[in-house]
């Protein structure tokens, strides 16, 4: 069954667990490719997981000249191919969301690839896997369908993200801030 | 309605090639996270973790503590070689220590601990120890003190953080099983009290629970000084200061009272003292109590609303109101909430204490205590000391009496009464309240050793060090924060010539001529066995928690007296409880102020806790890169307001004063904070530590001090 990955912003308390998670992948050689930010620190505190958010269309991808950026049969958008990469940054400048990352000393761009020696096998990446919160959810698409029908906002969009992208349709799903306005509660 | 999603499909694991994946749990916090170490079949070396999916616990779920723990088996920094101190004047510092042969540590300690009892009287020695440690060693440790070094003076860390929550649940229970059901049904309740927890930080594997119950329309109410994560998407946050939760208490009882919203039944058939608390509690009007607490009324009478309405409901709290000079009477407080409502005794309805250490519960119940002996019997009911003896193979008079609280062992190591200590599993040097007078009394001492992996600021003090294993190098069961056991495995062996904990008490017993208490325990299993044994027809009874048992049924609740029996996840279903007369009690307690109130000179509440990336001392934790990086100091919550006022800047480093103690901290601005109280994370040693201001007002009951508020003042640098 196919699963996607699905980012409940709201349910973050910054534990980073996500990004500790993400040295343990193989083939991250120990460095996180995932970000927590501190959305407004001195006020609300709340922060918000920086994940890759796996474009149908990358433009990470789009814009490498040398096609060193290959998208997966399974949507992930893969890390740089060592052997192709330039270190020429494009990626990095293309992403709306500043997730492409570059090694200076390997000359080399790095990016998250979705756990893609364990999703490959449907086996959750490592950062939803211990996500204490359910920020990162792994779920299948039926999941999803319920979330959408379960989390609307008072302007009757979606919450999660159907529209508007920053860039285009993504394989990454996320809920806007929000999602228990307008819940019903039990009594 | 729909369920927490892993219940239903369980993912696989990655199976690399030459690897192991061995089941164990995370050697930190209560919670007890199931996790597999990656263990590299050819080195024998843990290499990594992988999530343990199929605990029903947590799912796979770790924090940055967890997923990064199996790095401190590996560490540099571990302890190798026994090391002994020649000058003493070097105590207290790195300096001074020299590797030597175990047989000649071993002698030693023998040697000095012998010619201070001989000059001293037995009760010279003291044993300190912990509960990061499995029940085995636990149990081990409490009778290596009274069997083998003969002394009374025997306690633990638990003081600092269980014991409030223990002492609660024996009032009004009659037992101290920290949670009354298990936490799968935590996600299923209507409603959480939450008191004087920052769980997102502390447990913060219990979150996607906690955030399921509001997905399913459920409420979440937190009562806390700060705007911790948790309280910021609480349905209703308390912001209360910092040490008056017995006022706020009793102010949900007696609003519960006046709006009906209790079971009179279960309170008839089921209770004793209702009538006396009710009467008590008549004082705490919203109004009034608001005065005290600095809670708006409409907030109060919101809270016990959806606290009595709710259908089910699961009353929490942790060390926020436990760590306070009232913090028994504190529990006791919260737990009427239940009795009164009878929402205890029940799926999805109870009561239950989030445990700060790994067995914060098995610890506390298994002969570690100054009071207590296996399985939660009494040191001073001469039945529970026979069958303790007949286990041993001492004589009743040969046991020795109760001794002392932890911090009151120091104060007896100021007064010469105690002159040696053997500490295990510990580090007081940060851990203890008022440390510049702790950390004299470690000085002060004859002849102590320290046994740990890593050179902790309490093993500065020691005379000799001992190398010991950590979790990973040994096994045995722990009870995590339901009151489940649970079986720590094996993954590598021990590095160097480290030894566990166990293995080097039989040894010293041994050379202490007391060996034939001892010797017949050659493995971890030989101790549970032996541990089993002692714990029949005690409270806490675990005798029919086999290791096999455990791992088949993925742990085993306790009590457990039969092998055939599975457990006890839900406790109290057949609404009998554990006083005499089957009744809970319902206690009526007055109010009474924190130990040190603000004044002129000291205008400030300072208050204490945790962040998610550091363990208690922060001796294991400060020294994993991840971990370090993303906290590497501690820092001082200053509300902007208050900051405005003493016209101090966020990142500038200001000094944080109270009557025993400064240190000097940078600011961090926020409003999550009250604007009366400032905050300091304590897991830093040395000058950075929080311990050197805290006060240590002594609960009445468990001995617990008062980490959570204290008297303080600020002073720009």
């Amino acid at each position: 069954m196919k699963k996607v990955l699905y980012i409940e912003l709201e349910n973050c308390i910054g534990c980073r667990s996500c990004l500790a998670a993400c040295t343990q992948c193989g083939g991250h050689e120990q460095r996180n490719r995932n970000y927590v930010i501190d959305v407004n620190p001195f006020v609300d505190r709340q922060t918000m997981p920086m994940m890759c958010l796996h474009c149908e269309n990358p433009p990470c991808a789009r814009s490498c000249p040398v096609q060193a950026i290959q998208v997966h049969e399974t949507g992930a958008v893969l890390s740089a191919m060592t052997e192709k990469c330039l270190g020429c940054q494009n990626c990095t400048i293309a992403c709306p969301y500043g997730i492409p990352k570059f090694d200076v000393e390997q000359n080399l761009m790095y990016k998250c690839d979705l756990c893609i020696d364990r999703t490959k096998d449907g086996i959750p990446p490592m950062c939803a896997s211990v996500c204490p919160t359910n920020t990162l959810q792994w779920v299948t698409e039926e999941e999803l369908a319920v979330k959408k029908s379960q989390f609307r906002l008072n302007n009757g969009m979606m919450a999660s993200m159907e529209d508007p992208y920053l860039e285009n349709k993504t394989n990454v799903h996320v809920s806007l801030p929000g999602i228990l306005e307008g819940k019903e509660k039990l009594f | 309605m729909q369920e927490v999603k892993a219940l239903k499909e369980i993912p696989k694991n990655v199976n690399h090639p030459n690897e192991e994946l061995i089941k164990t749990h995370c050697s930190y916090c209560g919670m007890q996270c199931g996790m597999n170490l990656r263990v590299n079949t050819k080195t024998n070396k843990i290499i990594g973790v992988e999530p343990r999916y199929e605990w029903p616990v947590t799912e796979g779920k770790m924090c940055p503590k967890g997923v990064t723990a199996y790095q401190q088996t590996n560490h540099k920094d571990r302890l190798l070689k026994p090391l002994i101190r020649d000058d003493a004047s070097k105590k207290g510092t790195k300096e001074g220590f020299r590797e030597a042969s175990w047989d000649e540590a071993l002698d030693l300690i023998v040697k000095n601990f012998k010619a201070l009892q001989e000059k001293h009287g037995d009760d010279t020695l003291s044993v300190y120890s912990g509960v990061s440690m499995t029940n085995e060693k636990c149990y081990l440790t409490g009778k290596f003190a009274r069997v083998a070094l003969k002394t009374k003076y025997i306690d633990y860390n638990g003081r600092f953080c269980m014991a409030s929550a223990a002492g609660g649940s024996l009032r009004s229970l009659g037992v101290d099983r920290g949670s009354s059901l298990p936490w799968t049904d935590l996600h299923q309740t209507d409603c959480l009290f939450i008191a004087g927890s920052n769980t997102a930080e502390c447990h913060p594997t219990s979150m996607y629970r906690v955030w399921e119950v509001q997905n399913r329309g459920g409420y979440l109410i937190v009562v806390d000084p700060r705007e911790t994560p948790i309280a910021r998407r609480a349905d209703l946050h308390l912001d209360l200061k910092p040490g008056t939760d017995l006022a706020l208490a009793n102010c949900m009882v007696h609003l519960l009272i006046k709006n009906g919203h209790i079971d009179e039944e279960f309170i008839n058939q089921h209770t004793n003292g209702f009538e006396e608390t009710k009467e008590l509690v008549a004082l705490f009007t919203p109004e009034y109590t608001s005065e005290i607490t600095g809670v708006s009324p409409e907030k109060l009478i919101r809270a016990a609303e959806i606290y009595g309405k709710a259908p089910n409901a699961i009353v929490m709290f942790a060390r926020g109101v436990e760590q306070q000079s009232k913090g028994v009477d504190n529990v006791s407080a919260y737990i009427n909430m239940a009795l009164v409502s009878g929402k205890i005794g029940r799926p999805k309805s109870g009561v239950a204490t989030f445990t700060g250490q790994g067995n914060g519960q098995g610890g506390r119940e298994h002969g570690q205590k100054s009071d207590l002996l296996p399985g939660y019997r009494k040191i001073t009911n001469p039945q529970h000391v026979k069958e303790v003896c007949e286990v041993w193979g001492i004589k009743p008079e040969e046991m020795p009496g109760p001794g002392v609280s932890a911090y009151e062992l120091f104060e007896l190591m100021d007064k010469k009464e105690i002159r040696g200590m053997y500490l295990l599993c510990s580090n007081p040097a940060v851990s203890a309240p008022n440390l510049n007078f702790v950390k004299n009394a470690m000085k002060n001492l004859d002849f102590m050793v320290c046994s740990d992996f890593y050179m902790s600021e309490s093993a500065e003090f020691a005379d000799v060090v001992l190398p010991s294993t950590t979790w990973s190098e040994d096994e045995g069961t722990v009870t995590n924060l339901e009151g489940r056991i649970i079986k720590i495995n094996r993954a590598q062996k021990p590095l160097g010539e480290c030894k566990t904990d166990w293995e080097i008490q039989i040894e010293i017993a041994k050379r202490y001529g007391k060996g034939k208490y001892f010797e017949h325990l050659k493995t971890a299993k030989d101790v549970a066995d032996e541990f089993r044994l002692a714990t029949k027809g005690g409270n806490a009874d675990y005798s029919g928690a086999t290791w096999e048992k455990i791992e088949k049924q993925n742990g085993v609740f306790w009590p457990c007296n039969e092998e055939s029996v599975d457990g006890t996840p839900h406790m109290f279903l057949d609404k009998k409880f554990y006083h005499p007369d089957g009744k809970a009690k319902i206690c009526a307690l007055p109010y009474r102020p924190p130990g040190e109130e603000p004044d002129e000179q000291y205008p400030l509440r300072l208050t204490t806790g945790r962040v998610v990336y550091h363990y208690l001392s922060g001796n294991q934790t400060r020294r994993i890169p991840f971990l370090k990086d993303m906290c590497p100091e501690p820092y001082v919550e200053v509300h902007p307001e208050l900051a405005a006022k003493y016209k101090i800047e966020h990142d500038q480093v200001i000094r944080l004063f109270t009557r025993r103690g400064e240190a000097n901290y940078k600011v961090k601005i926020t409003e999550a904070i009250r604007k009366d109280t400032v905050f300091v994370p304590y897991h830093f040693g040395h000058e950075q530590s929080i311990n050197l201001l805290t006060n240590a007002a002594l609960d009445p009951m468990s001995r617990m001090p008062e980490f959570k508020v204290c008297a303080a003042q600020i002073e720009k640098l």
